[in-house]
């Protein structure tokens, strides 16, 4: 069926099909389909009057360069940047890289329910852990840098003060009041 | 005159407690924590009541804080109530003694009991000698000097033992070493010369050190009847302290109690260094758990017995109670450098002076602010883009949960889109258009409208958010500033309006509304306005 709907869609070129019609054709079944190809970007819903219309990838940005002058300009600018020694490029590639980083732990893993996890794994009979011992699993097992596993620890613990306490002392941890906090348990 | 009408400043300002700042101990769960200690105590007293102790009758009790969160406290105000519970107490702290030898440890633990303890207990033991030589005991008489003229002359026994008791006659060293020998073991023999002599001895070897803290409990507990409570503070993983603490673990002292004092990371140490240790520590009898110690609730309930404690005129009020309450809960949330027992002691220690020098009613948020200005000059309201000042930062944080605070962030972001306008930021500005609060055009001519939805209760917010998002056709785009965490959708861009962001537009509104910006709050400005998405 999403052979069919794609098929559809995209016979209706730039000017675009309402949802509505789609409904009417491909039923009820046909709008799980539809939002599974909005999810995957394959298919693009904008809101004209009182109706939604739904376009092709390429339809879409077709309709968009012909109706939306905003859009045509930023093609524009964007078709000079496809210099790659551009400076605007290497800015894009950096925050790429960036993200790139912040995302290589999967994004479907909570990280605390694997930092709790790891938690009581490790910890003593009075609770506490080392968060180099924590830190090592996860990043092992998630392929995180060990720099990142700080940056999300230190955000649930301060999320989460509540639920977490941490204490000073060891060799790398969170750093507050200018110390070294390597120690952390579950309260 | 101190702030609340106190005489005196009730904060300790020294960096360690000392036995008489330990008098008063506040908090929830540092009193289930004594609570703990004394249960213990209890516990074995009442098991050793009315019988010999033996080494059975031995408990362990952990007590692992992070450092600045009141352990050390807790110990001391444990010892200072050792009267009230049948308890003779002895503080060791093993950073005070380098190099740490059988002797130095052993001279340490001795100096810890309180000089009363050993005035009792040598008056019990006198009497005891002077019992055995009212029933004809010689050695007991040749122990007290006790001779035939003493008798021919008229001075009885008792009269003798009360002169030695009362420190106008000496015993006979050597008489009363002979005298000890028949009842008592060699190292009892040894305390007793010692305690009768007032004299203490080195000790050579940690046989000697163990033989002889097991004679002060054995004694203590036979003519006091109290169980003695070792605490020894600052244990990590010091070897010469490992050593220590595991031959006194080993040694089941009887009618004793040792509380351990150390930090997670010296427990850790520990572990490394000392499995066997480690292992005995990890089966203590008792683990006092200070969880939540650093709370705001405990930081708060601590903070406030020590006024409450001082408060003789009965000034301090429910009400004052909860504005000071406040000011901590604010001081806890945005300052991670006073989230601890002793950081909060000390920064209202600061405050309480500033409260005498300004004389002031009350601590308020300029003695605070004060007191930060000059005990942590460095320190910034964490996430503030307008470099709020502490003082206007706790005010208005306190309104922030007010029913209007809606009303005054509408009126912030308004004039922080008229000054984007004054900026050269923005196009040109609309009529606005119900629903939306602000309508302008951006540089390249787009239509933004903003609406502020805040609201303490959040399904209103839902409702809200939902309505106004049917207004996003008027306008290009639609930014909605809203206290409720959900994500921006295809018709509406949320920005979640966090406290510091809050504070910071009201912040920034009382300066603007009162044309108090200065060329330095231009950019700070600019940048709270992109936060928000105005620009």
């Amino acid at each position: 069926m999403t052979n069919d709907v794609l098929e559809k869609i995209s016979s209706t070129g730039l000017n675009g099909i309402k949802r509505a019609e789609l409904k009417r054709i491909f039923g009820k079944d046909g709008e799980s389909v539809l939002d599974a190809l909005i999810e995957k970007q394959e298919i693009f819903i904008e809101k004209k009057g009182n109706a939604y219309f739904v376009w092709t990838k390429e339809n879409y940005v077709s309709h968009l360069s012909q109706d939306d002058p905003k859009f045509k300009l930023a093609l524009g600018v964007a078709a000079k940047l496809n210099n790659p020694n551009s400076e605007i490029i290497n800015h894009i590639h950096n925050v790429q890289n960036t993200i790139n980083v912040s995302h290589q732990i999967n994004p479907n893993i909570d990280f605390k329910i694997e930092f709790d996890k790891c938690l009581t794994e490790s910890s003593t009979s009075i609770g506490w852990t080392s968060f180099s011992q924590i830190r090592k699993k996860i990043c092992e097992s998630k392929h995180i840098s060990s720099d990142h596993f700080y940056t999300l620890a230190s955000e649930l613990v301060e999320k989460h003060r509540e639920n977490y306490e941490i204490s000073s002392g060891g060799q790398e941890g969170i750093m507050m009041r200018g110390l070294v906090h390597g120690f952390v348990r579950n309260i | 005159m101190y702030a609340y009408e106190l005489e005196t400043n009730p904060y300790p300002s020294s960096p360690t407690p000392t036995e008489k700042d330990a008098r008063i101990l506040g908090g929830k769960r540092h009193k289930e924590a004594k609570s703990a200690i004394l249960e213990c105590i209890k516990e074995l007293s009442q098991k050793v009541s009315g019988r010999d102790s033996n080494d059975g009758d031995f408990r362990v009790i952990t007590l692992i804080q992070d450092v600045g969160s009141g352990k050390t406290h807790l110990a001391l105000h444990v010892r200072n109530l050792q009267n009230r519970h049948n308890t003779i107490c002895t503080f060791l702290d093993l950073s005070t003694i380098s190099p740490k030898t059988m002797s130095s440890l052993y001279n340490a633990l001795v100096k810890g009991f309180e000089d009363e303890f050993f005035v009792q207990l040598r008056t019990k033991l006198l009497e005891y000698i002077r019992d055995r030589a009212e029933q004809g005991d010689n050695s007991a008489k040749k122990a007290l000097d006790y001779t035939f003229i003493d008798r021919l002359s008229g001075v009885t026994i008792r009269q003798e033992a009360e002169d030695i008791i009362s420190g106008k006659k000496p015993v006979s060293v050597e008489n009363l070493k002979k005298f000890l020998i028949q009842w008592f073991n060699h190292y009892e023999s040894t305390i007793i010369t010692s305690i009768i002599t007032n004299s203490f001895d080195s000790v050579e070897n940690l046989e000697e050190l163990l033989g002889r803290i097991t004679a002060i409990s054995k004694l203590t507990h036979r003519f006091l009847g109290k169980i003695v409570l070792y605490e020894i503070d600052e244990f990590d993983g010091n070897r010469e302290s490992i050593e220590f603490v595991k031959a006194i673990i080993n040694a089941h002292i009887p009618a004793s109690v040792l509380l351990l004092i150390s930090t997670p990371s010296g427990y850790a140490e520990i572990q490394g260094i000392n499995a066997s240790v480690f292992d005995r520590l990890e089966k203590a009898n008792y683990k006092i758990d200070l969880a939540g110690s650093n709370s705001v609730d405990e930081l708060s309930e601590i903070v406030l017995e020590y006024i409450k404690y001082n408060d003789k005129k009965g000034k301090f009020k429910q009400q004052t109670q909860e504005d000071l309450t406040e000011k901590i809960r604010v001081l806890h949330d945005e300052f991670p450098d006073f989230r601890s027992v002793r950081s909060i002691i000390n920064i209202l220690y600061h405050a309480m002076e500033k409260s005498q020098e300004f004389n002031l009613e009350k601590i308020d948020e300029f003695a605070i602010d004060e007191t930060i200005k000059h005990a942590y000059p460095g320190l910034k309201v964490r996430g503030s883009i307008m470099d709020v000042p502490i003082s206007d930062f706790i005010k208005i944080r306190k309104n922030c949960n007010n029913e209007d605070v809606g009303s005054q962030l509408k009126k912030a972001v308004t004039n922080l889109v008229n000054f984007a306008h004054e900026m050269g930021n923005i196009g040109k500005l609309e009529k606005q258009n119900q629903p939306l609060d602000i309508i302008y055009q951006d540089p390249y001519g787009a239509k933004i409208g903003i609406v502020v939805v805040i609201n303490q209760n959040h399904s209103k917010n839902f409702e809200e958010i939902s309505n106004v998002s049917k207004s996003s056709a008027l306008v290009d785009k639609l930014v909605i500033l809203t206290n409720t965490n959900i994500p921006s959708s295809n018709s509406a861009t949320i920005v979640n309006m966090d406290k510091s962001k809050m504070v910071d537009l009201i912040y920034f509104d009382s300066k603007y509304t009162n044309h108090k910006i200065i060329n330095s709050d231009n950019e700070k400005a600019q940048m709270l306005a992109k936060t928000v998405n105005i620009i």
